[in-house]
């Protein structure tokens, strides 16, 4: 019986050959890869397929595209404004990924992509790095005023080390908050399922008592449910604030 | 009808004018809605999972950054080891509370934001002026 709770996050090759290498690295088509291409192509084909009939009263599947349509559009016309909006398309592929994500990995069974953080930091790493460019092309050098904020010159010898680190710091609590929501949730839930085999297993009064983690994992699950959905909102606004200060560096300041 | 005008302007895109005219149609729809009604409010341990993130992720940045920098001066002989890890860490927990410090702002105003909208339906749903 395996009760090691973190046996979930295991990556392993699907296929026992890899399909190629880079640099000597060997690439395997891992369950990871698997759960990553299901969630792109059932996200998709939800996506297209549910507005195809284009009905002005909206069927069940139909709403629920337009309405996580308008969720993201109304997060990015609030966080940034009119100019924002050009980054829907990024913003809102962003958070139905990591939605799909999280969400797929609440199958039981199945493979939280986002519980890696190597996914996360790679994402994440995407967001910051759309953000430089974005500050650099709209600004040009004058970006960089993100780094120097209203303070007399002796303080900015020590504010802009202080600004600077602040910065880098984004992609790292940016996909460790992600990765860690997802980690500790998952890690939870089979702890408590651990809880019920083994009660179960004891015999006399305690196979009845059983119950108690197994109704306990029940109520968690609903929580993750909630969870899943939270963080990926977390993920595609941040990202909308992040943008926003490329945009507008220190308007809002 | 909203979301078909929007649908069409982000796939056609283009043509600013008619951007700018959608934005302030939206504006005023949605100054008439009650404003950040679908947003989920942030949860406790949500803001303290935050603040804690903030803090050790600018204290790791921070750290790595002065060992990559002793790293770079001992690599061209200059023996530094300690002095810019420790300067570098001391800056990063600054940093760290900076971020604290912005984070909390941003959670008021997010907070303040939806109990601003919450006494203003109240006031437009209460039968008293």
């Amino acid at each position: 019986m395996a009760l090691n709770p973190m046996e979930q996050f295991t990556i392993k090759p699907l296929i026992a050959e890899p399909l190629f290498s880079i640099a000597g690295h060997p690439i395997f088509f891992t369950n990871q890869a698997l759960l990553m291409i299901v969630v792109v192509v059932a996200s998709s084909l939800f996506l297209t397929l549910a507005v195809k009939p284009g009905r002005l009263v909206p069927t069940r599947g139909q709403s629920m595209a337009e309405i996580s349509y308008e969720f993201v559009a109304n997060m990015i016309h609030s966080a940034t404004g009119e100019d924002g909006l050009k980054f829907f398309p990024f913003d809102f592929t962003l958070f139905m990924f990591v939605l799909c994500c999280n969400f797929f990995g609440m199958v039981p069974g199945s493979f939280t992509v986002t519980s890696q953080i190597a996914v996360t930091l790679a994402l994440s790493c995407l967001v910051i790095g759309m953000v430089i460019v974005v500050g650099f092309m709209k600004h040009g050098i004058g970006f960089l005023k993100l780094f120097v904020p209203h303070a007399p010159w002796y303080l900015l010898i020590l504010l802009i080390p202080i600004e600077l680190i602040s910065f880098l710091t984004r992609p790292i609590s940016l996909s460790v908050r992600l990765f860690a929501n997802m980690l500790a949730g998952h890690t939870l839930l089979a702890v408590f399922a651990g809880f019920v085999v083994s009660l179960g297993a004891a015999g006399g009064v305690f196979t009845g008592l059983a119950i108690a983690p197994m109704l306990l994992i029940v109520a968690i699950m609903l929580l993750e449910l909630l969870v899943a959905f939270l963080q990926a909102y977390v993920f595609a606004i941040l990202t909308c604030i992040y943008l926003n200060e490329a945009l507008h560096l220190h308007d809002n300041h | 009808m909203r979301f078909f005008g929007l649908w069409e302007t982000v796939l056609t895109a283009p043509d600013p004018d008619r951007l700018t005219d959608l934005g302030k149609r939206l504006d005023e729809l949605r100054t008439k809605q009650a404003e950040g009604a679908k947003r989920p409010p942030p949860n406790q341990s949500g803001i303290a999972f935050r603040f804690a993130t903030e803090l050790v992720a600018a204290l790791i940045v921070g750290g790595g950054l002065g060992w990559g920098i002793d790293w770079l001066f001992g690599h061209f002989g200059f023996h530094t080891r300690p002095v810019f890890l420790i300067l570098f860490f001391i800056v990063g927990i600054a940093a760290g509370i900076r971020n604290v410090m912005r984070a909390a702002t941003e959670i008021n105003a997010e907070i303040a934001k939806g109990q601003s909208s919450e006494t203003d339906d109240a006031r437009r749903n209460s039968p008293w002026p």
